[in-house]
């Protein structure tokens, strides 16, 4: 069915899309490298090869005068979602430009910020692609080859909006939203489970103090343990 | 579809305080110069990269050599704009000297006035912090989610699917860096969508927001037209400030007399005493104008031909004089300045039939230059055509006929004639005294039903207030 394919299509743009905001927030920081430069090029590329899929496939459906009134209602928040995921990446990708050019990585002078990020985006870029591991293949001065590419596509992408804006014309105002606010809670959603329990922690002022507390309730335990052990073997013997 | 940044309208500026504090933060990651980092122990993870506000000031004292208050308030006001947030206490942005943590902000949540924060991004955020807290948000969250479902309501699909996506996204990453992006998201946040009461540090005043005046090319054109400029200025006509205060000073001592603030008014204010005779003597067109109207017309030109009476009797001097013409042919002219546009056309021919074409019934005497000049324009006629002539013609009523109507009989005897109105006595009885009390409202003089209500009006509104 053309509406599960669209559907599917545009999940996976918006994936990707997550995925690369994910990535262009690490750029400047400690945990930025060649490894992330490379996961930016190929996802962007991913990203830009779906936005191209959705584009086709529906403006084919938006111009074909044989669908129902509420398919066509439904093709067109499609649309309005999948123009709007457009201008995210867009924007991301400005961004991602603009910080490539401040923190480029191989100049001893120019250093990143340390932000506190230590582990890589490996695991993020491999959920983009849909592959269980990245393999890394780049020179080792991606970061700024990189960028006329970065340049270049962002000018395709640039058109690509313009053309759609211009050849597809679908007023916003007509589209309603399917969810009502708070929707997003009754899905079973486990992603904040392990997130919580650390934001919580993190929300306590002391936790420094607490550990010590917890340590010392600990040893304590320990001691008591060892006292009346001692005592009963003393009593035993 | 929204237009983003740059295809949009003019390109954005970074603010100047924001790239110089951009700078700042980045010489502080200097390993050698800059500020040493410390580790952040959470229960079990341990996150680097963390200082505490002592550092902060202390590197500040020895990097720029300032006092410790003037360190302070730098430290500030990097906290304020988001350069750096608190570990602590996350909600309030401020730096404490003492040993509470604090880490950098990565360079993609730096504020930023070239990548304001949009609405969509505030919703996701929102959408995010729903899922994640189960509901639990805080008051003006709870407001601006609300707000936000309406205005972006179509894509409000698109926003709680990528919420949910860069949640699933975030997973792959390692507990530490989850954390340490949680509270990056909620300071930037913080800083860009302040909760109520809090100030804004993006506001910007209607004059800071033209950053292209105050970045200027200082290139070849900018230096040219600067000499022109000063070129210009320097070929103005000025007046010595001691002759134009002179001439003030005449003035005002002239008028002082005549103004019936400073030198009340007889016969008596009307404000003040309700008797409109001051109004009645001085009104346009009345028989015998007060003496200091009179006067007044001594004292100027214009004062005489502004002032209806003054013009009335001016008519009649020139009419003695045999050039009353002039001032007929001024009227006309300021009846073609300030007339209707229809009747334009109408006007000049008529002005032309009697004033300026040859062997006309009252025609004037102007110099030929102006004369020629008059003619050409009237085969394109407009509202100031004639105002070449009408200032000749003005100028010569001003130098000629102006001096000898002021030493003419006629005027002679209007001041003679002038009346003096004569102050109100006041009364020698004190309750024979007039009363000074307000005109009667007039909503009382209507008929009795609506007089009624109104009566009952301001009555029921000192009740209210009791």
């Amino acid at each position: 069915m053309v509406k599960e394919e669209c559907k599917a299509l545009l999940d996976a743009l918006s994936k990707v899309t997550a995925c690369y905001r994910h990535m262009v927030l690490t750029i400047g920081g400690t945990s930025d490298s060649q490894n992330l430069r490379e996961e930016l090029k190929k996802t962007r590329q991913k990203a830009q090869e779906l936005a191209v899929a959705n584009r086709n496939k529906l403006t084919a459906v938006l111009k074909d005068k044989s669908v129902s009134k509420e398919d066509k209602a439904e093709f067109e928040r499609l649309w309005v979602i999948f123009s709007t995921c457009l201008e995210i990446l867009e924007i991301d990708m400005r961004r991602a430009l603009e910080l490539g050019h401040e923190f480029p990585l191989n100049v001893p002078k120019k250093h990143l910020i340390q932000t506190g990020m230590s582990g890589g985006t490996s695991g993020v870029a491999a959920r983009a692609m849909s592959i269980q591991n990245m393999k890394y293949e780049a020179e080792h001065n991606i970061d700024v080859v990189d960028l006329k590419d970065l340049e270049n596509e962002i000018n395709q992408v640039g058109e690509m909006m313009y053309e759609m804006e211009m050849k597809v014309s679908v007023p916003q105002w007509t589209v309603e939203a399917k969810q009502d606010p708070g929707a997003e809670l009754k899905s079973t959603i486990s992603v904040g489970a392990s997130s919580i329990g650390m934001i919580s922690v993190e929300e306590n002022k002391s936790f420094c103090d607490i550990s010590k507390i917890l340590a010392g309730i600990i040893f304590s335990a320990v001691l008591i343990i060892a006292i009346v052990l001692a005592v009963c073997v003393v009593k035993l013997s | 579809m929204t237009v983003g940044g740059p295809r949009g309208g003019h390109p954005r500026l970074q603010m100047p305080c924001l790239s110089k504090m951009e700078r700042m933060i980045v010489s502080m990651q200097d390993p050698d110069m800059g500020i040493k980092m410390r580790n952040q122990r959470l229960l079990i993870t341990v996150i680097p990269h963390a200082m505490t506000g002592n550092d902060i000031v202390e590197w500040l004292i020895q990097k720029y050599g300032i006092s410790e208050e003037e360190s302070l308030h730098l430290g500030n006001l990097i906290v304020k704009h988001g350069y750096i947030y608190p570990l602590k206490d996350p909600r309030s942005l401020t730096l404490r000297a003492d040993e509470s943590p604090y880490r950098f902000q990565t360079p993609y949540f730096w504020t930023s006035t070239k990548w304001p924060a949009t609405e969509l991004d505030y919703a996701i955020y929102l959408a995010k912090k729903n899922i994640r807290k189960q509901g639990d948000l805080i008051e003006h969250e709870k407001d601006n989610y609300n707000l936000l479902h309406k205005r972006i309501n179509h894509t409000w699909d698109f926003v709680v699917m990528q919420a949910r996506e860069q949640l699933r996204a975030a997973k792959q990453r390692r507990k530490g860096d989850r954390i340490v992006i949680d509270c990056q998201e909620q300071a930037y946040w913080l800083v860009n969508r302040p909760p109520p009461g809090a100030p804004s540090v993006l506001e910007q005043g209607p004059e800071r927001r033209n950053c292209h005046t105050s970045r200027v090319q200082l290139n070849m054109d900018y230096y040219k037209r600067e000499i022109e400029y000063c070129r210009k200025a320097m070929a103005r006509t000025r007046v010595k400030s001691s002759i134009c205060l002179e001439g003030y000073i005449k003035f005002n001592e002239q008028y002082v007399p005549h103004d019936p603030i400073m030198s009340g008014c007889l016969p008596s204010n009307p404000w003040i005493t309700d008797d409109t005779t001051y109004w009645a003597m001085n009104a346009p067109t009345v028989l015998t104008p007060t003496k200091l109207r009179v006067e007044r017309w001594g004292f100027d030109f214009s004062e005489l031909l502004t002032d209806p009476l003054g013009r009335a009797q001016l008519l009649e001097f020139l009419k003695k004089e045999f050039s009353a013409e002039n001032l007929s042919f001024w009227e006309a002219c300021e009846e073609l300045r300030y007339g209707e546009q229809s009747r334009i056309a109408e006007i000049v021919d008529s002005i032309y039939q009697q004033f300026l074409a040859p062997g006309a019934t009252r025609w004037v005497n102007i110099d030929s230059k102006t004369m020629e000049r008059t003619l050409e324009g009237i085969k394109t006629p407009h509202r100031y055509v004639m105002d070449d002539a009408q200032m000749h013609i003005y100028m010569l009523m001003k130098k000629d006929s102006y001096p000898r109507f002021l030493k003419s009989e006629l005027y002679r005897n209007l001041l003679a004639e002038a009346v003096i109105p004569p102050e109100t006595k006041k009364r020698v009885f004190p309750f024979m005294r007039k009363q000074r009390h307000s005109s009667p409202s007039p909503a009382l003089l209507l008929p009795a039903g609506d007089a009624e209500d109104k009566i009952k009006g301001p009555t029921a509104v000192p009740e209210e207030e009791s």
